[in-house]
């Protein structure tokens, strides 16, 4: 047969879609890419706007009259910049909006923003890794084409999540308000989702871009630490004169004015963050078209020495693959604990400054003295006890990797049993959470002799959030050896994030106490200030331990995944 | 003969849907046993099982005489083992990830992995993520024998491999045969089972159909017979003979399938002037897709 080079054989000017293929999402590469977002944007828009429903309930109940509301308003307007590290800028903080904008104003964003971060950074990466891009990237479609339906889909399913998010904010305005500018303007509810949508782009974007050069982890734990990074650094730059400069370089210090759940709008702020995402995503999609395919690194990332590489034995092995997440997650902590450390001091003193606020306090966190260096650290470790628990579900998915990437196959070859195998990994995963423990017990120690404070005792109260990391690496185990490991990481997270919640919100919503005491969280005492209860200790090394017993015996009695 | 692998009634089943039934299979020490199939027939389960990483519904499976679901890892200690499908440790080096199973295993002469690394040209010093398909094979391969372990369970084990490559392989399954050792090998690359193995079972619809031996599973499938007389001769005679079937003339040219003997055809065929006469024997390939067209599940094994 000729074959007439230069002209396509046969032409199709119109392909048509089936209708199974539209209601499947497999039409296009952007629906596809929607199928594939469908539970995460569930997730999202159930954690976005059930907070704000929770967050705006609770506000009627731990303050019901305007006396109320204005007392705190006041102690919120007396803290100053001391709290900016912690809450936001105090604007209208006796209404709900303004409530709900001063203290948790950043917490959608940070919820948005890891989402944008983690979706942006595989969407492209990868699948460029596992190949499957390989097949879409053959077919008749420019490389910018397919990498711009999928940021299309993303920004889809991201304003969808904000949608909902918004009206959330204006249903818990309009549901649960008791007092005159409880409600939220529609205006004020979609200021704020445009914000935490244009700044979760911003560095969703970052991450896009730098994917295929570094990589997908790379890329996302550079966004990652920039977005947190940037609101430490904001929050504490009028206390920090140091941190003015890098702080003004964020979106966090760009954005500062614009209030809008407190009725304080500054839009034209907004412009250069969204010029910021939009060069960011064009520069992502830029470099995924002109790049070779799956060609993810080219700088070469330091690496530990071969001799933690853990060749020995299964608990060698498992600790040497999960040492390089744990060490991450212990300088990441660590970081933030030895400048929460070092500030320690002068923060406590601007605390002793205002004794109602310390009684705000003591309704949240009951029993802790913030007018002290080693009660302003307890609460540090109380707010970071979701980090370590995020830390552990990331090194229970290390381990249940053995699994779900099919390696257990050989490994349940060799005479390795498989409640060896479990039991082995769990050990492992315990042994990275306690380097992980040490490297920011380390660095606290450090932040506290730098403010001329006893290190000793924070060093060994930061062991707690060790060993809460310890008992959910057992209650992962214990799932994925029982039931299965591709669920273990997911449930570990579960778990994790109604500790905090239960913990944080049962005393302000002034719950039963029963119910308080179901957070692990809230049996550890106080040991930033050398009060230890021995319960919670207990608590941990049997969760730990007996986690890995009933994994190993789990794994006995089930299949090998494939 | 001792039995290294033996299935009484195997049966495996996912939910509502079917995996392995009824299989009895019988591997003796020191061949190579074929284990054939399309995909999604159950070649993978019947490992799976035999290697204890699923558990079957009904039945039982022997390997050393040890019931798989007892005492597995004493299996394991014996076996070398190589999946269809693997990945391992993306940040440890080729070398390193030998070096780590050598050490769950013990008892790894290094020189002989070291011969396996040259044998296999594996270069061992590059990280696992890095390496080409075949390479990450040859990863596998090497893992699998480096202990020569006394049954090397080996799915789909030239996959990805170069021609090459692959001829170093069948010289070490025959090495490991010379020394006594059994060799189960999956896979639906015919050729490659036609060449490497003594015997093959083939597995259909999770139901295993026929085992026998490589050259006597040949015979079982038709011959191709061309006749070439010098003048016309009558077909109906040739199509009445006994296991001969589908004649075809065309002048002076008979062409037939014969199955069984061909004695009848010879002897009929020398009543007349014969010009030529050409016989061609099956290849495993057809042998297995005339299987393949068969409606009946009944296993015949001949060949123990």
């Amino acid at each position: 047969m000729a074959v007439e080079l230069g002209r396509a054989p046969f032409t199709s000017t119109h392909r048509r879609l089936s209708l199974r293929s539209r209601l499947y999402g497999l039409g296009t590469v952007y629906a596809k890419t929607m199928r594939d977002s469908r539970r995460s944007v569930l997730i999202a828009a159930a954690l976005m706007g059930g907070l704000m429903l929770v967050v705006g309930a609770a506000i009627p109940t731990v303050y019901p009259t305007q006396a109320a509301r204005d007392e705190m308003a006041k102690l919120a307007t007396d803290l100053g910049a001391v709290a900016q590290g912690i809450a936001g800028k105090p604007v209208n903080v006796a209404t709900m909006g303004g409530y709900v904008q001063w203290k948790y104003g950043p917490v959608f964003l940070f919820v948005a923003g890891l989402w944008s971060i983690l979706a942006l950074s595989s969407t492209l990466a990868g699948e460029a890794r596992n190949g499957s891009l390989e097949f879409v990237v053959t077919s008749p479609m420019r490389r910018r084409r397919i990498a711009l339906e999928k940021v299309a889909a993303h920004l889809s399913v991201m304003t969808i999540a904000l949608a909902i998010m918004a009206f959330a904010a204006w249903l818990a305005g309009a549901a649960f308000g008791t007092l005159p500018g409880d409600a939220v303007p529609v205006q004020a509810a979609l200021g704020y989702a445009l914000w935490v949508g244009l700044l979760a782009l911003a560095f969703g974007g970052l991450a896009f871009t730098l994917a295929p050069f570094l990589g997908r982890s790379a890329a996302a734990g550079i966004a990652g630490f920039i977005l947190f990074a940037g609101w430490i650094l904001n929050g504490y730059a009028a206390l920090v004169p140091a941190f003015a400069v890098p702080a003004d370089l964020t979106p966090w210090a760009w954005t500062a004015n614009h209030l809008p759940l407190a009725g304080q709008y500054d839009w034209v702020s907004l412009v250069p963050v969204a010029i910021l995402a939009v060069v960011l995503l064009v520069a992502g999609i830029e470099g995924f078209a002109r790049r070779d395919l799956g060609a993810a690194s080219s700088i070469r990332t330091p690496g530990l020495p071969a001799a933690t590489h853990g060749l020995s034995g299964p608990v060698a092995r498992a600790f040497g693959e999960r040492l390089p997440t744990a060490l991450a997650w212990g300088l990441g902590i660590g970081v933030f604990g030895l400048v929460m450390a070092a500030a320690s001091r002068s923060l406590a003193d601007e605390f002793a400054k205002s004794p109602d606020l310390q009684t705000t306090f003591r309704s949240v966190f009951p029993g802790f003295d913030i007018s002290t260096a080693g009660g302003f650290l307890q609460l540090l470790v109380q707010l970071e006890f979701i980090v370590a628990g995020f830390a552990a579900a990331t090194l229970v998915a290390g381990w249940a990797s053995d699994e779900t990437s099919g390696r257990l196959e050989m490994l349940l070859a060799t005479p390795l049993a498989r409640r060896s195998w479990a039991v082995s990994g769990g050990i492992g995963a315990d042994l990275a959470v306690a380097a992980m423990t040490v490297v920011l017990a380390v660095a606290v120690g450090i932040g506290a002799l730098m403010a001329g404070s006893d290190a000793v005792t924070p060093m060994a109260g930061s062991i707690t959030l060790g060993l809460y990391a310890a008992a959910l690496v057992g209650v992962g185990v214990a799932v994925g050896g029982f039931f299965r490991t591709s669920i273990a990481a997911e449930v570990v997270t579960l778990v994790v994030t109604a500790t905090y919640l239960i913990d944080l919100m049962a005393p302000a919503l002034r719950l039963p106490d029963w119910v308080h005491q179901l957070a692990l969280t809230a049996h550890f005492g106080q040991p930033m200030v050398g009060q230890w209860d021995v319960g919670g200790i207990v608590a941990c090394l049997v969760l730990a331990a007996g986690g890995l017993a009933v994994g190993g015996w789990g794994m006995r009695r089930r299949d090998v995944a494939r | 003969m001792v039995a290294i692998i033996k299935t009484e009634k195997l049966t495996k089943s996912y939910g509502s849907h079917r995996g392995i039934v009824d299989v009895d299979l019988a591997v003796e020490q020191g061949e190579v046993f074929g284990f054939l199939g399309p995909n999604g027939a159950g070649k993978t389960t019947t490992i799976r099982v035999l290697l204890d990483l699923i558990r079957p519904t009904n039945g039982k499976a022997y390997v050393f005489g040890i019931d798989t679901t007892v005492d597995p890892v004493a299996i394991h200690r014996r076996v070398g083992y190589l999946p269809g499908e693997f990945t391992l440790y993306d940040r440890l080096t080729g070398g390193e990830t030998l070096e780590y199973f050598a050490n769950l295993r013990g008892g790894v002469d290094p020189a002989y992995q070291a011969s396996l690394v040259e044998r296999f040209d594996l270069d061992p010093s590059r990280k696992f993520k890095e390496y080409s398909k075949g390479n990450k094979q040859k990863v596998g391969l090497v893992a699998a024998l480096q202990h020569k372990p006394e049954l090397l369970v080996l799915d789909e084990p030239t996959a990805g491999l170069d021609p090459l490559v692959q001829e170093t392989f069948f010289a070490v399954v025959r090495e490991a045969v010379g020394e006594g050792r059994t060799v189960f090998l999956s896979s639906h690359v015919l050729s490659e089972a036609e060449k490497a193995c003594d015997r093959v079972g083939i597995i259909r619809d999770g139901r295993l159909v026929m085992v026998d031996r490589v050259d006597a599973l040949r015979d079982l499938a038709a011959h191709q017979v061309e006749l070439r007389f010098t003048g016309l001769v009558p077909a109906d005679e040739f199509g009445a003979l006994p296991g001969v079937s589908d004649v075809v003339a065309e002048d002076h040219v008979l062409r037939m399938h014969v199955a069984g003997s061909i004695d009848p055809v010879i002897k009929a065929a020398a009543r007349f002037e014969l010009a030529d006469f050409v016989s061609r024997e099956p290849s495993l390939e057809e042998t297995f897709l005339a299987q393949y067209g068969r409606e009946s599940g009944e296993v015949a094994d001949h060949g123990r």
